[in-house]
């Protein structure tokens, strides 16, 4: 919420700064004493056995803090849960990267982590999804998949013993992103859930918030099996329908509707306002954001004015009051 | 053949385009029929299924060439499977161990190999792995192994491995994952152990979708059934039909050699063929069995009270039954011979007894000290000094051998090689040797028939028989396999029957959710541990049969309702009365003939009034009286049960048989059982002595009568007889004089009293009702009995209805989840947390315990040693009744571990899992914490066994799990960041990782 610039004019100045000051107010308080910034001492029970996790270290039989964030204990474990910083992969984490070097087996992929991550050739399914080792032709073709500068969601498969971060596909949904727009956000600012992949069927689009606060807004893609295709070929009678309809398109140049561009175009720019004021992101308030600016009836472009952030700062203070009160 | 099948498919085609949704059956027998090579091939199709021209290796086409061809004539039902391979389709193969299943196997990866796929081989068992690692690796060059021990060439095109490392993989999207397009399943009927059966069926339900599959497995009778589980799961795992592909089962009974099975019983001198070659069953000569088995062991047994150990006790030496077998085994030339036993001590015991026996000449003596000394190179001086390897190579030389789990890995090793030379004539053998790898004998001798399965004895089951049995006859040596069977007790030729001649176990699922799976499941993106649940051959087999249920229920539905009564509803109030007046006179009759108050009355002589048994159990009399008869009690004695534990009960709580005279017809049916029947005096049958339990007993008279001494002759059991039925006349008048519960039995109990009035009660009651002088009031109690019991069945019916037809666990689901939650695994919405990652990388030990020691930071404090030592508690199973006690550090440790193991369970019996918290914290055992404590400080091996009773082979795979979960550790120690207990892991593994315990596999 910092460092926010928006063109306020005084009076959206005053319910803004209202808002935010009420938000702040709900907050839990307990937190604020955990917080810690680099050398900071973390005070510890030293009687006891204490396991000293990620952003911690120890310095003169003290223990300190190595990172800037806020102190976690889980029974005797003790760790910083950083806040502002770069992304921290963690195993089974959805995340969309870009393409920056095709290299030999493997795509180099700009992830917001401190290094580089590593899809591997094998680690993705071929695309004639045939199961079988891969060729030197098949290594020669790496750019008919992926090449520089393409936008692609993988999952994190973990770190290897070459200290690299690789990531895996393990089906079709994996892969090339087309047709959206990626938006980079804090990483803080996703949570992790269940589901990171989404599909808005009502505007036709797809939500993909990577963990690693890359979120892909494109239109909605079928996920298809290449297997289905490669029967249905040869079998007339299939009667899957949604190929089908994907097969015939393929053939074609294919064409993004304007309502859907619209509809991307509103979903990144709810999300915009929701990172911009520093709000969780979680898919339910991106669509109540698009929602609450198809009701007030204005443009996308409009969605980016002042008055709309003060709207919903102000809707979600209300929504966050209402929410503790229940409680 | 070929065009019949290929005819077959054609005709399954358009029978599927007419009703897509149906699953397509056909049964194809090849070959003739009368030929016994014969083999059974069907087809599972999944719903929905269209056939397609060619399989998924498109590339097949082109081969129009074998992947690989045999030196040898296939039999019918290797070609059979080859075929379905060359097709590009799953096939399930079902045979006997010796048939040649791995034939299959060879082609599946020939045929990978020949078209630049990867394809993976998973066993059971590691020491499998390596034997088939070496096998596949003399055949083809480009093979790899896995194992939690050994990894040889992982970017191998064959790779060899155990099926949980197969599964881990899966869960950690392996690139394997992607490249794999056969996958082998070994062995696949251990889906059934209780302990490990699920791996398969996660490794199947998770298993890459373009991949195939070949399953070798023992004969088992539901392939078919395992087979459409397969086509179905395979098709829904993913929600497009993706995954659509048949299932071939081939199945075959055939045996290369033909078994004899023959009988020896103890403490005769002969073998009995009971079923010949052709499978038929000897009566005659199994009764003649029988009569030779010599009685005087049988007192033996009642003696010692262990009759288990009958062969054991028998007399040692060259008398022993065992020795004499083996003697007239060798004599008869029907070496080399397995002897299988059930126990590692009966199997050791039973060799020394060999000692006299010398089955080698010179030249293979000295063959065998070469390789046996050749093998033990690797081990150090200190090792070679083993007492098991020390005393196990003179056994050797004789040419008598001993395999079982106890062994050090390396002498198990040495012996298979041994006995697949030649050099060892008679191995004592577990189980465990009927499983995997060929090594066949002439001749399998069962050593008991009777198995100790974890709680209680047993006969054994007709699947173990067929395993093992499996090992009698080498193939192209010899001309048939012998079988013999050593019986120690009467044993019913039914039951003999069912074990030699019965169909071999079903393939049942042993589905159970551990937290590992579920934490795996709920952290992968697209994991869900319902769509697991939900494609699990466990609930495969529960939905199979719904629709059978819904039948019966139905029919028994039409049938209760047809049946009619007049007055039903006073009938139902009569009914009910003589309901609750039989009970109360049982719970009366239950309290009087309680041994505490009948015993002294029980003296020989005594008139006693017992119940006769029922002439079918339809027409149960509704009569208030019950129909009786009187004896005169002979003796009574105290039953013994076979668990022990009974010794210790008080007399008062056991319970008795009492012996009575009275008249009986005793009836002799074909497979010699005989039945008898109480009847009443006045009726035809024979005077009789029976035994009955106390609770037939009605009534006691206070009548006694002199009996004769001696009551075998049938004059004397017939006059007396004669002398209870004068008594009866001359009291006819008045009633028997019976016992008086009160005064004279002194029962003394406010319970008794209040029955016997609500009996009197009751009693009057029936008087009054108007319905019991109808005169079709029997007939009419007999029906409404009828309708009663079938609206219970329907009952029970429709409860097991409503249990299988939702998801099988999901209860069990929900409430694991909770513990999760509560112990924060995971949060309410499902995410995995720092625990819940941790407890994911533990599959080798209890997750949530250690998971919890480890973040009460109990393994951070402690030295490495104690905490290998620590660890072990959780990888060592067996139970030691001699165990010492560990030192004082090591005991404080593990109640430390005890505190953690109680919360967790207790916090999962309050999630309502069903768990014994006692059982649970009992499971960890301390048996082996100063063996290991010592082992991580650098102690020698041969030290080591001094310290505990254990078997040198139980505490090597100890050591091994414990290392795997250290590795686990590590890893877990990794993602939360703390790197001084991941030093501290490394260092562990360093320490216990040396000398003997790991020495590196023969195969190898």
């Amino acid at each position: 919420m910092r460092g926010l610039q928006l063109s306020l004019n005084k009076g959206q100045k005053l319910r803004l700064d209202r808002a935010l000051e009420r938000l702040e107010s709900l907050s839990s308080k307990a937190n604020s004493d955990a917080s810690v910034t680099v050398a900071d001492n973390i005070s510890v029970d030293y009687e006891d056995a204490i396991l000293k996790g990620h952003g911690t270290a120890e310095m003169d039989g003290r223990v300190v803090a190595t990172l800037c964030g806020v102190v976690e204990r889980v029974n005797k474990l003790v760790y910083v849960r950083t806040l502002r910083a770069r992304y921290k992969p963690e195993v089974g984490d959805i995340i969309v990267g870009r393409v920056i070097e095709v290299a030999p087996k493997r795509w180099r992929l700009e992830i917001n982590f401190s290094q580089d991550a590593v899809l591997m050739l094998s680690s993705m399914n071929l695309p004639d999804g045939i199961q079988r080792r891969r060729t030197a032709v098949d290594e020669l073709n790496m750019r008919s998949i992926f090449e520089e500068n393409d936008v692609i969601c993988a999952e994190v498969r973990g770190f290897q013993h070459d200290g690299c971060l690789h990531l895996q596909a393990r089906s079709q949904k994996y892969g090339k992103l087309k047709r959206g727009q990626l938006l980079t956000i804090s990483p803080y600012l996703v949570k992790k859930r269940k589901q990171h992949f989404h599909y808005l069927d009502q505007y036709g689009i797809d939500l993909i918030l990577g963990c690693n606060g890359f979120v892909w807004v494109g239109e909605h893609v079928e996920v298809k099996d290449d297997m289905v295709e490669d029967l249905s070929n040869k079998s007339e009678q299939q009667n899957v329908k949604s190929w089908n309809m994907m097969g015939d398109e393929e053939v074609e140049e294919i064409y993004t509707p304007p309502e859907t561009r619209q509809n991307i175009c509103r979903t990144a720019n709810a999300i915009r306002v929701l990172s911009t004021l520093g709000f969780m992101i979680t898919v339910e308030v991106v669509m109540e954001v698009v929602n609450l600016s198809i009701s007030l009836d204005l443009d996308i472009h409009e969605m980016l004015g002042a008055e709309f952030y003060v709207i919903v700062a102000e809707k979600e203070a209300e929504r966050r009051s209402m929410s503790t009160k229940r409680r | 053949m070929g065009s019949v099948k290929r005819k077959s498919l054609g005709e399954a085609k358009e029978d599927c385009d007419a009703p897509p949704l149906k699953q397509q059956r056909e049964n194809v027998s090849v070959g003739m029929m009368d030929e016994p090579v014969a083999c059974l091939h069907d087809v599972s199709y999944p719903e929905g299924y269209v056939p397609r021209a060619s399989g998924p290796g498109l590339i097949n086409q082109e081969h129009s060439k074998p992947a690989k061809e045999f030196p040898f004539t296939l039999d019918p039902f290797q070609l059979e499977a080859i075929k379905c391979l060359d097709s590009g389709e799953s096939v399930m193969v079902s045979a006997h161990t010796s048939a040649g299943k791995t034939v299959v196997a060879l082609y599946a990866i020939a045929m990978s190999l020949r078209n630049k796929q990867r394809v993976i081989y998973t066993s059971p068992i590691k020491a499998l792995s390596n034997q088939k690692y070496r096998e596949f690796k003399e055949e083809f060059s480009d093979v790899g192994l896995m194992t939690g021990d050994v990894t040889i060439d992982p970017n191998a095109s064959c790779l060899v491995m155990t099926t949980e490392i197969w599964r881990s993989m899966q869960y950690k999207g392996s690139e394997i994952t992607r490249e794999v397009a056969w996958i082998i399943f070994d062995e696949v009927h251990y889906m059934r152990d209780r302990e490990r059966g699920v791996v398969w069926e996660e490794s199947i339900v998770m298993a890459p979708k373009n991949s195939r599959f070949v399953f070798l497995s023992a004969t088992v009778p539901n392939a078919k059934e395992f087979a459409d589980w397969v086509a179905k799961v395979l098709v829904t795992c993913f929600t497009i039909l993706v995954h659509q592909q048949p299932c071939h089962i081939v199945y075959t009974d055939y045996r290369p050699t033909p078994l004899q099975h023959y009988v020896f019983p103890s403490g005769g001198d002969g073998l009995y063929l009971v079923v010949d070659e052709k499978g038929k069953f000897r009566e005659d000569s199994f009764q003649k069995a029988l009569n030779a088995l010599v009685p005087t062991n049988d007192d033996k047994r009642k003696e010692n009270g262990k009759w288990q150990k009958g062969l054991i006790l028998g007399k040692a030496g060259e008398d022993s039954d065992i020795f004499k077998m083996v003697k007239m085994i060798i004599l008869r030339q029907y070496d080399p011979v397995i002897c299988f036993s059930f126990s590692k001590r009966e199997c050791e015991f039973l060799a020394m007894q060999m000692a006299k026996m010398d089955l080698n000449n010179d030249d293979e003596k000295v063959n065998i000290e070469t390789i046996f000394w050749s093998a033990m190179d690797m081990l150090s001086d200190d090792d070679k000094k083993l007492p098991q390897v020390s005393n196990m190579l003179p056994l050797l030389k004789r040419g008598i051998g001993v395999h079982h789990s106890g062994l050090l890995p390396i002498l198990k090793e040495v012996i298979e090689i041994l006995f697949q030379e030649g050099f060892i004539k008679c191995l004592f053998a577990t189980e465990t040797f009927s499983i995997g790898l060929n090594m066949p004998a002439k001749t399998v001798v069962f050593t008991n028939v009777r198995k100790f399965d974890g709680d209680k004895f047993r006969w054994l089951s007709s699947g173990e028989y067929i395993q093992m049995s499996g090992r009698a006859g080498r193939r192209g040596i010899d001309e048939r396999g012998i079988c013999i069977l050593m019986v120690d007790e009467k044993l019913e030729p039914s039951t003999a029957k069912l074990m030699l001649k019965g169909s071999a176990d079903p393939l049942n699922s042993a589905f159970h959710l551990s937290y590992n799976t579920l934490l795996n499941q709920i952290r992968a993106e697209d994991g869900d541990p319902e769509n697991l649940l939900r494609n699990s051959f466990f609930q495969f087999q529960a939905d199979r049969s719904i629709p059978d249920l819904e039948e019966q229920a139905k029919v028994l539905e039409e049938e209760r309702d047809s049946i009619i009564i007049e007055e039903e509803d006073t009938l139902e109030n009569y009914y009910s009365l003589l309901q609750q007046y039989k009970d109360l006179k049982k719970d009366v009759r239950d309290l009087v003939f309680s041994p505490k108050y009948c015993l002294p009355f029980l003296q020989p002589g005594r008139l006693v009034s017992i119940q006769c048994t029922k002439n079918d159990e339809s027409s149960s009399s509704f009569s208030i009286k019950d129909e009786v008869t009187w004896g005169v009690i002979i003796n009574f004695e105290r039953v013994k049960a076979v668990s022990e534990d009974d010794a210790n009960k008080k007399p008062e709580d056991a319970s008795y048989t009492v012996d009575v005279l009275t008249r009986c017809r005793v009836h002799k049916d074909e497979i010699a059982k005989k039945t008898i029947r109480i009847l009443p005096l006045k009726e035809p049958g024979e005077p009789a002595v029976i035994t009955i339990p106390i609770s037939q007993i009605d009534n006691l008279s206070s009548i006694r009568l002199v009996i004769p001494k001696d009551l075998l002759p049938l004059e004397a059991r017939e006059n007396t007889l004669k002398k209870v039925s004068e008594v009866l006349t001359r009291f006819a008048k008045e009633g028997m004089p019976l016992l008086d519960p009160e005064d004279d039995m002194k029962v003394q109990s406010s319970s008794y009293r209040k029955a016997a009035r609500r009996i009197e009660a009751l009693e009057n009651l029936f008087e009054k009702h108007e319905i019991a002088k109808s005169p079709l009031v029997d007939q009419k109690l007999k029906v409404l009995h009828k309708k009663k019991e079938l609206t219970a069945k329907i009952k029970s019916i429709k409860k097991t209805l409503r249990s299988s037809s939702i998801l099988a666990f999901k209860d069990e689901l929900k409430a694991r989840k909770r513990v999760l939650r509560r112990l924060g695994y995971i949060t309410s919405d499902d995410v995995v947390e720092l625990k819940g990652k941790v407890a994911c990388e533990i599959s080798s030990a209890d997750e949530l315990t250690l998971t919890e020691l480890m973040f009460n930071g109990v393994l951070k404090d402690i030295k490495v040693e104690e905490m290998v030592s620590l660890l072990s508690c959780f990888v060592w199973q067996e139970k030691l009744q001699e165990a010492q006690k560990p030192r004082d550090e090591l005991e404080l440790l593990f109640t430390q571990l005890q505190d953690t193991a109680r919360k967790v369970a207790k916090v999962q019996l309050e999630c309502k899992v069903q768990i014994d918290v006692e059982n649970f914290v009992n499971s960890f055992r301390p048996d082996v914490m100063e063996a290991v404590y010592a082992w991580a400080r650098g102690s020698k091996f041969y030290e080591i066994m001094e310290m505990t009773p254990v078997f040198e082979g139980s505490l090597i795979r100890a050591i091994r799990r414990l290392e795997e979960v250290l590795q686990q550790l590590i890893e877990a120690a990794k993602s939360i960041g703390e790197t001084d207990l991941e030093a501290k892991f490394e260092d562990a593994v360093n320490k216990i990782k040396r000398d003997i315990v790991f020495a590196a596999s023969l195969y190898l």
